[in-house]
């Protein structure tokens, strides 16, 4: 294991064993792991700030929550992003928004800006079932068996569901941008 | 097969000798070095489009959100430095 991934896995097991045993900080520990990361993953799912930052706080809400229940067995991520995505999926279908509105902002303002939009909006007009599996693999960098849980299916769906995916995506980019 | 190699290819997954393989059969078919080109070009688009900006704003709204219902989040102290490191006594 890499020396970060250890050291984050060990520190995810320290505030998991803190929260079960009431330290008020553990919550904060856990989302200084991994705020970040749930809100991004829910930003791309929803496509705006305001919505991605309610589904952040209510995951971080139900970690609290299910804390008596949440085990430090390297399952804690999984379980965290699968929440995020179900909290997305709830929400997308109360605002009826199955396509991501393309109002995402990015930190970089460069000739590389144009290109991402592109691919932000060229992703966003994909089905669900491809973008997701891009999301969790090629934006976040889960594991291939960590995205499939996520996803509830099994790892060889979802790599299919990957590879198909990307296939997609490279077919709406042709055209609209140089991809040799 | 060459479909599902150049899926492998385009994600990186491919060990050293099949991308060398990979490159040796492209150089022979236009349509496969085209194919190989395009797909690992998406991939590195997406890979581009990583970062979203979080930034302290964006934090301090959901902490707020996260005390909205009653929860006060206390964020962990960080490590002083002189704890971070043990450096070797000197007898």
């Amino acid at each position: 294991m890499p020396n970060d991934a250890l050291k984050d896995s060990l520190a995810e097991k320290r505030w998991l064993s803190a929260l079960s045993k009431g330290d008020p900080t553990a919550l904060g520990g856990l989302y200084e792991m991994y705020g970040e990361r749930i809100f991004r993953y829910a930003y791309r799912m929803l496509g705006n700030r305001t919505d991605a930052e309610d589904a952040t706080a209510e995951t971080f809400l139900r970690v609290l929550r299910r804390s008596s229940e949440l085990r430090a067995d390297g399952a804690f991520r999984t379980w965290l992003f699968r929440i995020t995505r179900n909290l997305c999926i709830d929400k997308l279908r109360q605002h009826k928004l199955l396509e991501l509105p393309p109002d995402a902002m990015y930190s970089v303002s460069d000739d590389r800006a144009t290109l991402r939009l592109t691919v932000h909006q060229a992703l966003s007009e994909l089905p669900i079932e491809y973008r997701e599996p891009l999301m969790l693999c090629d934006l976040e960098d889960l594991a291939a068996k960590e995205a499939a849980e996520v996803l509830k299916i099994s790892v060889p769906a979802l790599k299919s569901r990957l590879y198909r995916g990307r296939r997609a995506l490279k077919d709406k980019l042709q055209g609209t941008v140089d991809i040799k | 097969m060459y479909k599902k190699l150049v899926d492998l290819y385009a994600g990186r997954e491919l060990s050293t000798e099949l991308e060398i393989e990979m490159y040796q059969a492209a150089q022979q078919n236009p349509e496969l070095a085209l194919e190989m080109t395009q797909l690992r070009d998406t991939v590195d688009g997406l890979h581009q489009l990583a970062p979203i900006e979080f930034t302290e704003e964006t934090s301090q709204r959901i902490l707020m959100k996260i005390y909205a219902k009653g929860i006060e989040i206390q964020q962990p102290s960080p490590v002083p430095f002189h704890l971070q490191y043990q450096l070797p006594i000197q007898s």
